[in-house]
C-alpha cells in the first residue's frame, strides 16, 4: 500500500488539472486500509507528506476506511458496479467515510480523481 | 468539421401554478409522439443523441423540453426570492401543460431519473393521456444517502459538488467524452436547482401505494436499469417492477444512471427495444 501511495503521489505531482483543482485543498486525510493507516498530508493540492501510523495524536479532516480487496478491485482497469466509485463502495458497506465529510465533498472531485490515480497503473 | 443537426428549438409559454412558465423544447424526428424527460440537475442536451438517430426519428417525433429553472426555461417571475422545491404536483401540471400546449396526442412518455419517478406517477394517476411509458433509471423511491444542502451554499460551488458526487453514477464503460458532457449540464445547473429537483426525489414517496393502480394493459410500462447506477440500483428498479401488475424490466449491464448521455451508443438498443414494446394506441386492449 505504502509503494501504491508513492505512486499515487508522483502521479498527482505530474497531472496539472489535478493540482489545479486541489490548490484550496490544504488538509491531512486518513485513509484506513483493513489494520494499517495512514496519514496523508495536502498542501495546495500536492501530496507533500505519507505518514505511516497508527497514531491517537494525529489530527485529520476526514478519513477514508476500506479494505484492500476492495481498494483492489476499485483499481481494477474496468471496476464491477459499486467498486467503480469510493461512495459506491460506501453504498456496498465495504467502506465509510469518517470527519468532515463536507470538506470531502467540497473537494470531492480532486479526492476521487486522487484515489483514482493507481488505475492507470492496471492500464498499463 | 461542419455539421447542422436536425434538432430544431423553440419556445413555448404555458401556465403552471397559476403564473406564465416560458418552457424550451427541441424536437426532431416524424410520427409517433415520444415526450423526453431529463434527469434532476440537467437539461434536453441528455437526449441529443436519440434526437439525431435517423433510426429513432424516421418513425417517431422525439421531443424534449427544459423543466422551469433548467436550462433554457427561465425561472418564475420573482425566483429571486423562492426557494425552489419541485413537487409532485407541479411537475405534472408542467408535463401536461407542455402536452396540451403542443397539442401532443397520447405521446409515450420517457423519463430518466426523476424523469422516471414522476412517468410512473403519471402511469398510475394519468394514464389517458400517453400510450406508454419508457421509465430509465427509475424506481418506487430512495431517501437521499446524502445532504441535498450540500449544494446549495454560499460558500461552495453546488454544481461542481453535484456532478462530482453524480460521477459515482455514470458506468466506467461509457467514453470519456459523453461522461465528461453529461457533467458538465450538472455544473452549469443554477443555483440551488438541483436541491430543490433531489427534494422531489428524495422525499416525497407518493408513488409507492400507487404503483398497483398502473395498467399495463392499457398502457405499457417498461423500466430500463444500469448495472452500474448507484441511485436507482438493479434492486430498486426490481422491486418497483414487481409492485406494478405487467410491468417489463431489463438491466443494462454496463451502463449508469444517464444512459441516453453517458453512453448513447451502449443505451440506444435498449431505446429501440423499449420503443417496439410500446403498442400503439388502437393496439391497445
Amino acid at each position: 500500500m505504502r509503494d501504491t501511495l508513492e505512486t499515487m503521489r508522483g502521479r498527482l505531482a505530474e497531472t496539472p488539472h489535478l493540482m489545479r483543482l486541489g490548490r484550496l485543498f490544504t488538509e491531512t486525510v486518513q485513509l484506513r486500509v483493513d489494520d494499517a493507516e495512514y496519514y496523508l498530508d495536502f498542501e495546495k493540492g500536492a501530496l507533500v507528506a505519507i505518514t505511516e501510523g497508527p497514531s491517537r495524536k494525529t489530527p485529520y479532516r476526514f478519513a477514508l476506511v476500506t479494505d484492500g480487496e476492495a481498494l483492489a478491485r476499485f483499481w481494477e482497469p474496468l471496476p464491477a458496479p459499486g467498486f467503480h466509485d469510493i461512495f459506491g463502495l460506501v453504498k456496498l458497506g465495504r467502506a465509510r467515510i469518517e470527519g468532515d465529510i463536507l470538506t470531502l465533498v467540497k473537494n470531492l472531485r480532486f479526492f476521487k480523481e486522487f484515489m483514482a490515480l493507481a488505475r492507470r497503473e492496471a492500464v498499463q | 468539421m461542419t455539421a447542422i443537426e436536425p434538432i430544431t428549438g423553440r419556445y413555448l409559454t404555458v401556465t403552471v401554478e397559476g403564473a406564465p412558465r416560458r418552457i424550451y423544447f427541441e424536437e426532431a424526428g416524424a410520427g409517433r409522439p415520444v415526450l423526453c424527460l431529463h434527469t434532476a440537475g440537467a437539461d434536453t442536451r441528455q437526449w441529443r443523441h436519440l434526437m439525431n438517430d435517423a433510426e429513432v426519428t424516421a418513425s417517431h417525433r422525439m421531443i424534449a423540453f427544459d423543466m422551469p429553472w433548467h436550462g433554457k426555461s427561465l425561472p418564475p417571475e420573482g425566483f429571486e426570492t423562492q426557494e425552489y422545491l419541485l413537487t409532485t404536483d407541479a411537475y405534472i401540471e408542467t408535463i401536461l401543460a407542455v402536452i396540451d400546449g403542443l397539442g401532443l396526442e397520447r405521446p409515450v412518455l420517457a423519463g430518466c431519473s426523476m424523469g422516471g419517478r414522476i412517468a410512473l406517477q403519471l402511469a398510475a394517476l394519468h394514464p389517458e393521456r400517453f400510450s406508454g411509458f419508457i421509465a430509465i433509471e427509475a424506481s418506487d423511491f430512495q431517501p437521499a444517502w446524502y445532504d441535498i444542502d450540500w449544494f446549495h451554499r454560499p460558500d461552495a460551488h453546488g454544481g461542481e459538488m453535484g456532478a462530482a458526487l453524480v460521477s459515482a453514477n455514470i458506468s466506467p464503460h461509457a467514453p470519456d467524452e459523453e461522461r465528461w458532457n453529461t457533467l458538465w449540464m450538472f455544473m452549469q445547473s443554477g443555483p440551488g436547482v438541483f436541491r430543490g429537483d433531489l427534494s422531489f426525489y428524495t422525499r416525497d414517496d407518493s408513488l409507492i401505494a400507487r404503483l398497483g393502480q398502473i395498467d399495463c394493459t392499457r398502457t405499457p410500462v417498461h423500466i430500463l436499469v444500469g448495472a452500474y447506477d448507484l441511485t436507482c440500483t438493479p434492486e430498486d428498479a426490481e422491486r418497483t417492477a414487481r409492485a406494478i401488475p405487467g410491468a417489463t424490466l431489463t438491466v443494462m449491464d454496463e451502463l449508469g444512471h444517464f444512459p441516453m448521455s453517458e453512453h448513447p451508443q451502449g443505451f440506444r438498443p435498449f431505446f429501440l427495444d423499449a420503443l417496439a414494446r410500446m403498442r400503439q394506441p388502437a393496439e391497445a386492449a
